[in-house]
């Protein structure tokens, strides 16, 4: 913890021996969250958005930081750390507990980009997809890969697509050596923000550990062998985002498919209203969630997030309330 | 790092509630859009072929010049900012070009209120502020592919921002080159003139952040010309 501390107060170090001049070669964002929500499973007031020892959404404060290095000629590197000190509330037990997301290092290294760190694991729509501080879950987010993973990948972008493979720890948040490891490779076709539209295909080998946030579940790995395919489709004011993977998971044969559509409300994404069915099979259990999310940006600094999730096996109803503020410094 | 139980209950309830009034009592400041090259690599060898790198480097009008230099960018473009993606803070970021350790242009984009949410147009800018490429990355309407044709680009080439002081972006009237810019998609009317503005809005930034500051300046302070 004490070593986590230092590592999220570290870009603060960064940004004071920044050059304070008019044009900067950093960004720096502050970042804080409150939320709250009722679960009709657990009959209570909640203070997260998934579990209390899940990485999601929780009350807190945090920064985003991303700087770049240039050397004569042009740029060389960037480092980017993105942390938060969170607030979690477990029945009568609080706990502060600092969070680590982007933690890396990326380098370009001739054909491609090169990172070294905590970062996005190349598989699925999680690759890309930024949902650290969103309500709805990725496949990812409910415990299907990883969001972020300890290690190392490759990036790059061509004319029709994109390319990025890693080998990381398969431990999520927290680092572990327990002969675990996964590598994953994801291949796009489309520039999203240039064609509106990317197709991406997925493959992952490695022996997981099953994390949920800090926590480690089982600290003996398991097999994984996934492939999955990942479209997200813009058009107009609509959004379609698509995620399937099927393979073995943790040791159990798994399939899970993730839908979102999205419509835009109001101009500059003012009002946006998301729909979201998931269904897995995991082993020899099923389950599935519907969720609704409307987001208001009722400022240029804060959002307004409602939800409301159904989960089908814990037969749980779940509306949350949550606050973004996002502003940089 | 856990608390003890139940002295602390009042304390955390307290805290939680703060965590939501923080961000409540915050909902009147403004926050920030920016606008990256999604493949600077590709892109920029794209629109400066010559080039053999670039450096990236962010300013906000908040960091330049406060709300004076904010009062002047909409004096200079002829409305007033407003929405998300023009508000004081706003991280712009801007790319220098170099071949070898000479600098030869500079890309800069905005985003910029369309028909269904944000557009992002980026100019390519010689050394003078002179329109090399027009570019516009992100736009979601069904008629995208014609505002991003090349044929819709090459009418902004060698533009300059004097020849976009005689485009007025709120009544879309122009004299001059400006008004002899076609718009290919009549439907999209909203997003043409979206372009149009956005053009100008990044050249008057461009102006501010980069080429006043380049200027010579006399020893009374005032531009050399």
């Amino acid at each position: 913890m004490r070593s986590m501390s230092k590592i999220l107060l570290s870009p603060l170090f960064l940004l004071l021996l920044s050059d304070a001049g008019i044009a900067s070669d950093y960004l720096f964002y502050f970042e804080g969250q409150g939320i709250v929500g009722y679960s009709s499973a657990q009959k209570k007031p909640i203070y997260y958005s998934m579990d209390p020892h899940a990485e999601m959404q929780k009350p807190s404060i945090g920064f985003d930081y991303i700087g770049r290095f240039s050397g004569e000629t042009g740029d060389v590197a960037s480092l980017a750390v993105q942390g938060r000190f969170a607030l979690t509330v477990d029945d009568d037990n609080y706990k502060f507990e600092p969070q680590l997301y982007n933690a890396y290092l990326k380098v370009k290294a001739g054909w491609p980009y090169v990172w070294i760190g905590h970062n996005r694991p190349a598989f699925g729509l999680s690759a890309y997809l930024d949902s650290h501080g969103l309500l709805l879950r990725t496949l990812a987010m409910q415990g299907f890969g990883y969001d972020r993973d300890w290690g190392a990948g490759i990036t790059r972008d061509f004319s029709w697509g994109d390319f990025a493979a890693s080998f990381t720890t398969a431990s999520g948040m927290p680092i572990y050596f327990k002969g675990n490891y996964m590598a994953a490779s994801r291949v796009a076709y489309g520039v999203l923000n240039r064609d509106n539209m990317n197709l991406g295909f997925s493959l992952a080998y490695g022996r997981n550990l099953e994390t949920m946030g800090y926590e480690l579940i089982d600290d003996d790995p398991r097999e994984m062998m996934l492939a999955g395919t990942d479209l997200t489709l813009l058009r107009d004011n609509f959004e379609h985002r698509i995620d399937l993977l099927a393979g073995e998971w943790l040791g159990e044969e798994t399939y899970a498919f993730f839908y979102r559509f999205g419509i835009d409300l109001l101009q500059e994404g003012r009002l946006k209203a998301e729909a979201q069915p998931v269904y897995w099979k995991f082993g020899g259990t099923e389950n599935y969630q519907i969720s609704l999310c409307f987001s208001s940006q009722v400022s240029l600094s804060l959002t307004v997030r409602l939800s409301y999730t159904y989960d089908h096996a814990p037969d749980d109803s779940r509306v949350l309330l949550q606050l973004y503020y996002y502003r940089p410094i | 790092m856990a608390l003890p139980k139940g002295r602390i209950d009042v304390r955390m309830k307290t805290s939680l509630l703060a965590l939501f009034l923080v961000a409540a009592t915050h909902s009147v400041c403004w926050s920030a859009v920016g606008c990256d090259l999604n493949d600077p690599d590709r892109d920029v060898v794209r629109l400066f072929p010559a080039s053999t790198g670039y450096k990236t480097s962010y300013v906000s009008i908040a960091k330049k010049g406060g709300e004076g230099l904010l009062l002047k960018v909409e004096k200079r473009l002829g409305d007033k900012f407003r929405g998300i993606y023009e508000t004081i803070d706003v991280p712009y970021t801007i790319y220098e070009i170099y071949t070898g350790n000479k600098k030869i242009g500079y890309i800069h984009g905005v985003n910029q209120k369309g028909q269904f949410g944000g557009i992002q147009v980026f100019l390519a800018l010689d050394l003078h502020g002179r329109i090399q490429s027009f570019y516009i990355q992100k736009m979601t309407s069904r008629h995208a592919g014609k505002l991003r044709d090349a044929k819709f680009g090459n009418q902004f080439a060698g533009l300059t921002l004097k020849d976009f002081d005689l485009y007025d972006v709120v009544t879309g009237n122009a004299t001059g080159k400006v008004a002899a810019i076609r718009n290919p998609v009549p439907e999209a009317d909203i997003d043409f003139r979206a372009a149009l503005r956005a053009t100008k809005k990044n050249l008057v930034l461009m102006d501010e952040f980069v080429f006043s500051e380049n200027q010579p300046v006399s020893k009374e302070g005032e531009m050399l010309k």
